[in-house]
């Protein structure tokens, strides 16, 4: 008995560092954001005012927010069709037991070890209305009509930064499914051709029941990724021209750090963490029931 | 012509067509930072030659900031692979009561917009005084790392059979003593996949070193970049070498541990 007690202390032992800090530096902040949501405060004065809902009736008055989250759901849709889509494809022409494979995985994979400022940065180059790349190929082959300011045009800029995104997070999809093709047991495909089963028919017979745990994954990190979007919009457009590209994660940093409206700055904070576990708490619930299987 | 043989030429052509694609970018900063300025009026021309005066500039410009996110990076990666070890431990040897919840609790954390912790963040920093300096920057990466680090170490512990612990601890070997000299050194194969893969999300970061650094002496590159990218009137040749020079030490660390790289992201991405 005294050495079960004993056992159990160590064990908690190991845990304060984690549990502390995280809750010091983590939890604390998350419930004073919500708290600092009904100030007014400018980031400075030892003055808060505490003013009920009146952040959040400005908030949803704001002619940015508005678009921000207009914004957001285009990401939403975006992330969770083009880079699954076109991550799913490389996986399936990959895993064909062709020479080089690995090089082409690795290929693909490249830019999503690149930081997204980097990225930023050479796509903001290949966009140049006059010398870029884009506008120069379109040139080229006679389509110079189709010649324009991709990031600096109101109307296609936030399609303009997803492009850039695209490329850089469609290995994150590739790698997953790459992974979960390779654990189909090759059985069940042998068996398909056995019976005669062309392409269309094994992929959505088989390959894509059997995908289902990585796509799963693949669709609540890419749900999540989207509604965080902060780091590439940022470093490519700051969220203009105006506010074109404008998304929530931008918009809180600008309202918190460019104008020193905490107040307005927590609340789309608050708005962006309610959306963020709408989206994922059935996801954690789904994790964590699964857990229990891994366990015992 | 097979069908088999037509099957394989296809998806050949499929790949390598995807493959310029994905390299275009790539390779358009590698040949615009090698170019000069009037050689940048034609962005499908190779270099003339290798033009040393961007490189020079690029250094300049994010030289400093790449010795500060080294200074970040090396301590920071190591420090929050052991935080994240410490809890891992105990949640995947022991069931105790409210371990599921702990385990929630910081899974939760995976996913938690990092904008709802910034202001509050910035204000303790500040009273630590840690608000602009390197160590700070140790400290939010480990804490921000312990979801990713606890969980893909609790995998991996999971991994190694259960009754090595219980036959340590007959021959007379402590909890923490297994920790130390059993577990740790078996688990050398999923600290190297972790560490990799937590480098090149410290290398990465923007937005804490955007919140959290203000002087030239902590500021990370990444930072610096940002701020050069940002400039309205940018020139290009420099602005590619800067970025090349940013993505170098990731990308070598990749191209060398790629199976590394992709076992952590694999361990790190949640499957049930």
């Amino acid at each position: 008995m005294k050495l079960e007690t004993e056992r159990k202390l160590t064990f908690a032992l190991f845990l304060v560092i984690p549990v502390v800090s995280f809750s010091v530096f983590v939890i604390y902040p998350i419930i004073r954001s919500i708290w600092l949501s009904f100030h007014r405060w400018d980031g400075i004065s030892p003055v808060m005012t505490y003013v009920g809902l009146r952040n959040y009736q400005r908030l949803f008055a704001n002619t940015a927010f508005k678009i921000a989250l207009t914004n957001n759901a285009k990401w939403l849709v975006f992330s969770l069709l083009l880079p699954p889509a076109l991550g799913l494809l490389l996986a399936l022409l990959i895993d064909n037991k062709l020479k080089g494979e690995r090089l082409f995985q690795t290929i693909y994979f490249l830019p999503y070890t690149i930081t997204p400022v980097a990225v930023a940065a050479v796509w903001r180059w290949l966009y140049e209305p006059r010398n870029g790349l884009i506008n120069q190929l379109l040139t080229r082959i006679g389509l110079g009509h189709l010649a324009r300011p991709w990031i600096g045009n109101v109307s296609i800029a936030t399609y303009a930064v997803m492009a850039a995104s695209l490329w850089w997070t469609t290995g994150f999809s590739l790698v997953l499914y790459l992974s979960g093709l390779r654990n189909i047991p090759p059985e069940l495909l042998e068996a398909a051709d056995i019976d005669g089963a062309n392409f269309l028919q094994k992929f959505r017979r088989v390959i894509i029941p059997q995908l289902l745990p990585s796509t799963i994954v693949v669709l609540a990190m890419s749900a999540v990724d989207a509604l965080r979007v902060f780091d590439i919009i940022y470093a490519l457009t700051r969220g203009g021209p105006g506010y074109a590209t404008e998304v929530l994660a931008t918009l809180m940093f600008d309202f918190s750090f460019n104008r020193f409206d905490m107040g307005l700055g927590s609340a789309v904070a608050v708005v962006l963490l309610v959306l963020s576990a709408i989206i994922i708490l059935p996801y954690i619930y789904h994790t964590s029931k699964g857990l229990e299987g891994i366990r015992n | 012509m097979t069908r088999a043989k037509r099957k394989y030429i296809f998806i050949y052509a499929a790949l390598i067509f995807f493959a310029a694609v994905f390299l275009v970018p790539i390779g358009v900063m590698i040949s615009t930072s090698m170019k000069s300025p009037p050689e940048l009026v034609n962005v499908l021309a190779l270099p003339k030659g290798f033009y040393r005066e961007n490189h020079r500039a690029a250094f300049e410009i994010i030289g400093r900031g790449m010795l500060n996110s080294l200074l970040i990076t090396l301590p920071a990666v190591f420090i929050s692979s052991f935080v994240g070890a410490l809890g891992a431990y105990p949640l995947s040897q022991f069931r105790f009561k409210g371990d599921q919840l702990v385990y929630m609790f910081l899974l939760a954390g995976l996913f938690v917009p990092f904008q709802i912790v910034l202001i509050p963040l910035f204000q303790i920093m500040r009273e630590l005084r840690l608000y602009d300096s390197i160590p700070g920057l140790w400290l939010v990466h480990t804490v921000y790392g312990i979801p990713i680090c606890t969980f893909y170490l609790r995998n991996f512990f999971a991994t190694i059979p259960k009754s090595l612990l219980e036959a340590s601890l007959i021959d007379g070997c402590s909890i923490a003593g297994y920790f130390f000299r059993i577990l740790l050194p078996l688990s050398k194969p999923g600290f190297a996949a972790l560490i990799i893969l937590q480098a090149r999300a410290i290398w990465n970061d923007l937005l804490f070193g955007l919140t959290l650094t203000r002087s030239a002496t902590t500021r990370p590159v990444t930072v610096e970049l940002s701020a050069f990218v940002g400039m309205t009137d940018v020139q290009y040749g420099h602005l590619m070498a800067a970025s090349l020079w940013s993505i170098l030490p990731t990308t070598i660390i990749f191209l060398v541990f790629q199976k590394h790289f992709i076992r952590g992201l694999l361990g790190g991405s949640i499957k049930s």
